[in-house]
Order: structure tokens, then C-alpha cells, then sequence
């Protein structure tokens, strides 16, 4: 197994670094940065000046190379606009943003994974019902949308919990207060469609052999579902869940600009709106990156989990 | 010589539109799906004569007024019209959607069918890509090239055509590998015909179905993408009625003019919906395992 994840973990540079080229490219395309940024009226001679201090008027293939050489090295580059390291921007966000999606994750999972095993246990139920309802409501409403919904109900009207910023940490009361709407927003769509697919696969298997057996044998019925059903119907669950991967860190862009969240969703947005080059390409890079050993955590953990599954 | 016969049918042939069409009426939900797709569609159309005012009409005496029999969706900071907004806001969710999906499907149903069909190395590098690309979050990437675009309605069906082929091509791959290795393709590449006869007499035709049934599920997706992008200020510009835009129009003033921003999401959630039903159901009657048992 440690083999596989070696080999897995030196594939991700190849991707990593087509990913680089990807998001480098793109930020070239738009027109120069620095006429941009400094607007139609400056004289040119100060432009050049600018851009040449930020190497921009080196050929692109050059830029590329020094940009891929520094990143490997920890230097993402600075802001255009604040003269700020990137490494160091992104770092002060890293934190509010993975708070917020695992926390996300962890709604999504704590929801559909008893929903989903009641559903197949009660097909058909008034609780069944209800949750093809509620996997029909999340899954066809636009995420920002719903947390819209959220601020109207539990923070202008009701007034239950704050609608905007974050307010500490997640271990912190104020903190844990202030991730509840962005994280419901975030992990309820997703909770729904895994209710349905759990739903699904529970009733496949229920109806295997295997489990006809654990029943014959005497087994309670708890056991049978939780012990022996369970176990197997989660496993295509898992794979889902890696790739909905990049749904869950691209989902968090929004719903950081919604709440005001000041994670690396925003950071984002607003340099790219700003054309903060060097701020987007970190930002997107390090989002791909997350992903990607996000996917590697959960192709191990399939591994674990099926002791059938052996990659060559 | 029977099981032989049945084996070397193709998956999809014998399932004549007939028994589809039938099958799909059979199914409520896919009818509902259809019924609203035909409403959005007549609505998009016939915009004109069903909006009551203009979209772009402002009426200083009607700011922010809630909804009531003058305004049905109630007006916004301007005195706009939110139905005759939303109304006109169809036309562009669907000319964004089905916009989307053709570049999508032009993208990634090539290369899935070049990867699925040649296998081998071809397969390693468009597959690489696929990687990659996915690497990237869809709306991450969709707003980095809509930024790099510019905003716009144009730029960001781009931006999110090319961000989005990936799945495309994941699926045509599939459904290309099953036939690629079906015994009647084996028995056509034996008999001496070309690849390329082979893809366009019996590869292609098979997956005509499941590529119906990938676009009309792909639609509503891409019209949630747009709206995203058009929230964040990368997509429709002002005055456009699309969608996303309004809502974005109405965060400002939810906390006492809640219909600007809640109306356009309830269009957006019945519309996708609508596409979903149908998409749903066109895949069920499109099964060759229940076209069998009809």
C-alpha cells in the first residue's frame, strides 16, 4: 500500500505542474497587469518601469520557469496591489477555509449517512419521502442562493447566529457560531445527493446473499445493517466523495463571498476582479493541491476499508 | 444460435423511439420535467407578450415595492419589474445552458471518444489532461478564465464550457470502451473495415442515447455555474436580467426587500428541476435492460 501511495504522491507532480501552466497561461491572457492596475492616464515610461521591476517583460516561457522554480520553493511571488508576500496571504486564509469545508464535510456525512441507511431500511416511508423532498430542494437550488435563505431566516429575522465574518475559531464558542450558516450552506447539497446514493446502495445490498445469511444465522438486525450492510454500501459512497472534491473547495468560493468569509475563496474572487496575478495563481495552485492530496487521502481510505482493493 | 443473435445485437438497438417516447410517458416525474422545459421554453419565446413592463423599465414611484396584483414579484431598488425581469431572465438561462453544454459536449465528447476508442497512449494523454483539468475546481477555473476574459455573458458561457468538458469526456470514454469491446465491433474489425467506418456505422450511433441523456442532465448544471459566476460579478453585467445577476442585485436590500433576491432563485431551483426530471427519465427509458422487458 505504501508503495502505491509513494507512486501516487510522485504522479501528483506532473499534474500539479499541469495545473501550474494552466493557471499561468491564463492570467497572461487578459492584458497587461499593470496598465490595469495603474489605469489609462499614467505615462507609459512609468508602467515599463513597473513592469520591469516585476520581471513581466521577460518572454512568458521565462516567467514561467522563474514563477514554477519559486513555488517550488515556497515563494509564490507578491501581490501587485499590496506588495504582499502570496505565500503568507494565502496562509492567513488557509485555515478559515479548511475549518470551514470540514466542517461542511462533516454535516454532509452526519446527515446522509443515517438518512440514507433509514431510507433503505424504511423504503418508501413518510421519511423516506421526506428525504427524496429535501434531495430534491438542496440539490436544485444555487448554494449562494440558499444562504441567502439562511441570513433572511436565522439572522434577520429570527436573529439566531451571525450572518457575516468569522468570528474565531471553530473550538471556539463565538468561532463554532460563526462557521453554522456557511457550513450548512456548503454541506447540505452535497448531503442530499450522498442520501440518495446510500439510499441506493444500502438496498443493493440488503438483498445480497451474504446478508440473507447474517439474518439465518441469528444475527439482530441492527448488527446485520450497521455491522455487514453498512460497511459495503459506503465504499462507492467514498469514491464519491473524492469526486466531489473539487465541488466542496470551488462551493466554498461562493459561500465565503456570501458570508463574508475571509478564507481563500475571497482572496480569490477579489484578485481576480483586482487582476492580482500573482495572488490568483498561488490561490488557485494551492486550491488544486489541496484537492489532489484530498484525493489521495481518499483513494488510502478506500484501501483501508476493502481489504479487496490492491493497486499495482 | 439465438443467444449468439442477442449477443452480438448492439446495447442500443432494437429500442426504437416509439417504446421510448411511451416509456417515458410512463414516467410522471419525466412528464412533469417536460411540461416545465415546454413552459420555460414558450416562456423565453414569448417574452414580450407574457413580461407585463419592460425589463429595463424604471418607475421612481414604485421603488422596492413588495410583490402585490400591480407586481407580481414585487420591484427592485430602481422600480424595476422582478417578474418581467425574471421572465426575460429565461431566455438567457436557456440560450447559457444549452450554450454551455455544446461547447462542453463539442470538447469532451471528442476527446472521451478519441481516449475510449484508440486506447493506448492516446488514451494515457487525454486522460492526463482530464486529470488535470479536474485538479481544478470547475468554478474556480470557470472564474479565472472568465477574469481573464473579461465579464459578459459570451466570456462566461466560454469560461465555463471550457471548464467543464471533463466530465463529458469521462462518460463518452465509458460508454465508448463498453462498445469498443462488444463482439459485434470485434466481428466488424475482423471482417476488415476501417476504424473509422466502424466509429461512424456502429460506435457512434450507440451512443447517441446516452449523449442525449449526458445533455439535457448537463443544463442545469451549467445554468447553476452561470448563475455563481453572475453573483460574483463575473458574468452578466447590469442591466441584464440573467438569474444570477438579479440575485446578486438583491442581497443588498434582503433584509427588507427579500423578494429581488428570493424570486430568481426559485426560478433557477424549478428550472433545474424541471431539466433534472427529464433528464432522468430519458435516461430510464432509454435503458436497453427496460426497453428488454417492453
Amino acid at each position: 500500500m505504501w508503495r502505491y501511495v509513494f507512486r501516487r504522491f510522485v504522479l501528483l507532480i506532473p499534474t500539479v505542474l499541469g495545473v501550474s501552466f494552466i493557471v499561468f497561461s491564463l492570467m497572461h491572457v487578459s492584458g497587461d497587469p499593470i496598465r490595469l492596475m495603474y489605469g489609462p492616464n499614467v505615462a507609459q515610461e512609468k508602467v515599463d518601469e513597473r513592469r520591469a521591476e516585476l520581471g513581466l517583460d521577460d518572454p512568458i516561457l521565462v516567467q514561467y520557469v522563474r514563477w514554477v522554480w519559486r513555488a517550488a520553493h515556497g515563494d509564490l511571488g507578491h501581490s501587485i496591489r499590496t506588495n504582499d508576500r502570496v505565500a503568507t496571504m494565502i496562509s492567513q486564509r488557509v485555515e478559515a477555509t479548511l475549518s470551514l469545508t470540514l466542517l461542511a464535510l462533516f454535516i454532509t456525512l452526519l446527515i446522509s449517512v443515517p438518512a440514507g441507511v433509514i431510507s433503505a431500511v424504511k423504503p418508501y416511508s413518510i421519511f423516506d419521502n421526506l428525504s427524496r423532498i429535501f434531495a430534491l430542494f438542496w440539490v436544485s437550488a444555487p448554494n449562494f442562493w440558499l444562504g441567502l435563505i439562511f441570513i433572511l431566516l436565522f439572522g434577520v429575522h429570527w436573529q439566531l447566529l451571525p450572518i457575516s465574518g468569522r468570528h474565531g475559531p471553530l473550538w471556539t464558542w463565538e468561532g463554532f457560531l460563526s462557521h453554522i450558516l456557511p457550513a450548512l450552506t456548503l454541506g447540505l447539497p452535497p448531503a442530499a445527493l450522498f442520501t440518495r446514493l446510500i439510499r441506493s446502495t444500502m438496498l443493493e445490498v440488503i438483498h445480497e446473499d451474504y446478508i440473507r445469511t447474517a439474518r439465518a444465522k441469528g444475527l439482530a438486525e441492527r448488527a446485520v445493517v450497521l455491522k455487514h450492510a453498512m460497511r459495503n454500501a459506503l465504499i462507492p459512497v467514498v469514491t464519491l466523495l473524492g469526486l466531489r472534491m473539487p465541488w466542496l473547495f470551488g462551493g466554498a468560493v461562493v459561500t465565503e463571498t456570501v458570508f463574508a468569509w475571509p478564507g481563500m475563496g475571497r482572496l480569490m474572487v477579489d484578485s481576480i476582479m483586482k487582476r492580482d496575478y500573482p495572488v490568483v495563481q498561488g490561490a488557485v495552485l494551492f486550491l488544486a493541491m489541496l484537492v489532489v492530496l484530498a484525493n489521495l487521502l481518499v483513494d488510502v481510505f478506500y484501501m483501508w476499508i476493502d481489504p479487496r482493493i490492491k493497486y499495482d | 444460435m439465438g443467444v449468439v443473435a442477442e449477443n452480438l445485437t448492439p446495447t442500443t438497438e432494437g429500442a426504437p423511439w416509439r417504446s421510448v417516447v411511451r416509456r417515458l410517458r410512463r414516467n410522471q416525474l419525466a412528464v412533469v420535467g417536460a411540461g416545465i422545459v415546454l413552459l420555460l421554453v414558450v416562456t423565453a419565446i414569448f417574452a414580450p407578450w407574457i413580461a407585463p413592463y419592460d425589463p429595463a423599465d424604471q418607475n421612481f414611484d414604485a421603488l422596492l415595492e413588495p410583490p402585490s396584483r400591480r407586481h407580481w414579484f414585487g420591484t427592485d431598488d430602481l422600480g424595476r419589474d422582478i417578474f418581467s425581469r425574471v421572465v426575460y431572465g429565461t431566455r438567457y438561462a436557456l440560450l447559457i445552458g444549452v450554450a454551455v453544454v455544446m461547447i462542453e459536449a463539442a470538447i469532451g465528447a471528442f476527446l472521451g471518444f478519441v481516449s475510449g476508442y484508440f486506447g493506448g497512449r492516446v488514451d494515457a494523454y487525454i486522460s492526463r489532461l482530464i486529470d488535470i483539468v479536474l485538479a481544478i475546481p470547475t468554478l474556480v477555473l470557470a472564474l479565472a478564465i472568465a477574469g481573464a476574459l473579461g465579464g459578459g455573458i459570451y466570456n462566461m458561457i466560454l469560461a465555463i464550457g471550457i471548464s467543464g468538458w471533463t466530465e463529458f469526456a469521462r462518460l463518452m470514454r465509458g460508454e465508448v470502451l463498453s462498445i469498443r469491446n462488444s463482439t459485434y465491433i470485434e466481428a466488424a474489425r475482423a471482417s476488415g473495415l476501417s476504424d473509422w467506418r466502424i466509429i461512424l456505422r456502429h460506435v457512434a450511433p450507440n451512443t447517441v442515447a446516452p449523449f442525449i441523456v449526458y445533455t439535457t442532465l448537463y443544463i442545469p448544471a451549467a445554468i447553476l455555474w452561470a448563475a455563481s459566476l453572475s453573483f460574483l460579478g463575473l458574468g452578466a453585467q447590469p442591466p441584464t436580467p440573467e438569474w444570477g445577476a438579479l440575485i446578486a442585485d438583491g442581497r443588498a436590500y434582503l433584509s427588507f426587500a427579500w423578494w429581488i433576491a428570493v424570486m430568481p432563485g426559485i426560478a433557477i431551483m424549478v428550472t433545474v428541476m424541471g431539466f433534472n426530471f427529464l433528464g432522468d427519465g430519458l435516461r430510464d427509458a432509454l435503458d436497453p435492460k427496460m426497453a428488454r422487458q417492453t
